[in-house]
């Protein structure tokens, strides 16, 4: 469904990613693990448009995305979660929502899909009409999945929704993940938190200096001698 | 005595407010102070005039010169501002000043440098009386226009999905783009919010002075930027305050200055605005706005 090949991406001087592959298919949860500054966030950015690559390709559904603005790639059903959530503050729940499925729809089936969202998301119709910036750090993260999830994404690229997270509310997440792929869509996660993203994905690629140093499936890479002393300190 | 000041007052603050809040919307979106915003009033006076001048009837006139600085702006943003997207703030501001010189020149060279009578009908210079009362019609006038414009700027704001969406790009930009929203229109809906403004703004301008010249634009959206810079540059309801109050701070000195100091009003009306700022350096009510790297 995606492939991202031979990816390079420069903040000016700095390479950040010197060379990235991957694949996704459709209805995987591919899971991108690595220490701070290894490339994880960029390399989501250039799949969502929001970050230029310097060379390769970035390719969904057969077509070439490289190069495409963030709008035009999330018309295509690719939806990002951003790191650190970046709800909007000063609107409601409401309007968080409301802005997420916006151009994917006509305004009926937007409706029915917020309803389908508060269904999913009980504690954002208790809060519906409360602002962003009021809720807990949780309750943003669902805020921030929920508003994805509104233009009915096929794909969702999930940027460290772990972090800053109570342990309880972590698990909450990962659930709601696992729940969304049951439900058919495709995800490629993020997560600095190796063994739990180990656990849910079925394939992971880890990424050390913006490179990729090991790839295969997650019960592989959780038994590897690498990774198991780098990332889950065993 | 006293009402009439207080209507010249709130008449010239809601002027102020409406250019300030026109500035403050383009600058919480792409974070440029557009000094061409002058130039966009000045335009909508001239429109004024030429409408007039071939015969239009004035509520025709007026939509017409309303019209010609929502597009105007839309058209600023399309040919100058544009190009320039994502360049540094400095480009941006000395892109602003090249297009505002670039249009006085024109208004200049290609009308006249001197003052152009605009013929406002009569019933606007008249006056209503309660009682001891009296009350200027083109004062009040003023007042309702800017309330209505404001009202129907907040319904939008709030309501429709693109207002949503413009308080939110204020807020964070990117992520509404990645909610499939088009930065284009968000821009270009700015800009036009912000042209439609100041062309109202410049309906009222006319109306007190009854004339237009091609440096009519600068003083008041001098007026606005501190205006909008008081309330909290890149807040809308700043602007707003932050043009109220300066409206009626300067018509306030204005009538109970003794004559000697009278001269000193603007002096005494920006040492006030360093006081703000030195107590409150993001403004009255700062706006919301995600800091980045």
């Amino acid at each position: 469904m995606l492939s991202v090949e031979a990816l390079k991406i420069r903040y000016g001087e700095v390479e950040a990613v010197r060379r990235v592959d991957l694949t996704v298919d459709s209805g995987e949860i591919i899971a991108l693990v690595g220490a701070n500054g290894a490339g994880k966030s960029s390399t989501l950015g250039a799949v969502a448009g929001l970050v230029p690559a310097a060379s390769g390709k970035v390719i969904f559904d057969g077509a070439d995305i490289t190069g495409l603005t963030p709008e035009a790639i999330a018309r295509k059903g690719v939806a990002l979660v951003p790191e650190g959530r970046r709800i909007f503050a000063s609107l409601t729940v409401a309007d968080n929502l409301r802005l997420g499925g916006a151009v994917h729809q006509p305004a009926a089936e937007a409706r029915l899909r917020e309803e389908e969202m508060l269904e999913l998301f009980p504690i954002l119709r208790r809060y519906h009409r409360v602002k962003g910036g009021n809720l807990s750090g949780g309750e943003q993260q669902m805020l921030a999945i929920a508003r994805a999830l509104m233009g009915k994404p096929r794909m969702v690229l999930l940027d460290e929704p772990s972090l800053g997270l109570a342990p309880q509310l972590i698990d909450t997440v990962f659930d709601l993940i696992a729940e969304l792929r049951r439900k058919g869509l495709t995800i490629l996660l993020v997560e600095q938190n190796v063994a739990l993203a180990l656990e849910i994905a079925d394939r992971a690629v880890v990424l050390a200096n913006g490179e990729v140093v090991l790839s295969g499936t997650a019960k592989e890479l959780a038994s590897s001698d690498l990774v198991r002393q780098a990332y889950l300190g065993a | 005595m006293v009402a009439q000041q207080i209507i010249n007052a709130v008449s010239l603050g809601g002027v102020y407010a409406l250019l300030a809040l026109g500035l403050a919307i383009v600058f919480s979106i792409v974070g440029l102070i557009n000094f061409a915003h002058g130039e966009l009033m000045t335009l909508s006076g001239y429109a004024l005039l030429a409408s007039l001048v071939l015969g239009l009837p004035f509520p025709v006139a007026v939509l017409v010169a309303v019209t010609c600085g929502a597009l105007a702006a839309v058209a600023m943003e399309r040919i100058a501002f544009r190009p320039m997207r994502g360049a540094s703030v400095t480009s941006l501001l000395l892109t602003s000043f090249a297009v505002s010189s670039l249009l006085k020149v024109v208004f200049q060279n290609g009308i006249s440098a001197r003052p152009q009578a605009v013929a406002m009908p009569g019933w606007m210079t008249g006056a209503f009386s309660f009682g001891d009362f009296t009350i200027g019609v083109g004062p009040s006038i003023s007042i309702v226009v800017s309330a209505l414009a404001l009202i129907a700027l907040e319904v939008f704001l709030r309501r429709s999905v693109t207002g949503t969406a413009m308080r939110a790009a204020a807020e964070d930009f990117d992520v509404v783009r990645l909610m499939g929203i088009p930065a284009s229109r968000i821009i270009a809906t700015a800009f036009l919010l912000s042209g439609l403004l100041a062309g109202l703004a410049a309906m009222l301008w006319v109306a007190q002075r009854a004339s237009v010249d091609p440096l009519m634009g600068f003083t008041p959206v001098l007026k606005a930027f501190i205006a909008a810079v008081v309330g909290g540059l890149g807040s809308l309801p700043g602007a707003v305050a932050g043009g109220f109050l300066l409206g009626i701070i300067e018509v306030l000195l204005q009538a109970t200055l003794p004559a000697t100091i009278a001269p000193y009003r603007d002096a005494i009306v920006l040492s006030g605005v360093i006081a703000v700022l030195l107590l409150r350096p993001q403004g009255l009510i700062p706006a919301v706005r995600v800091q980045r790297s």
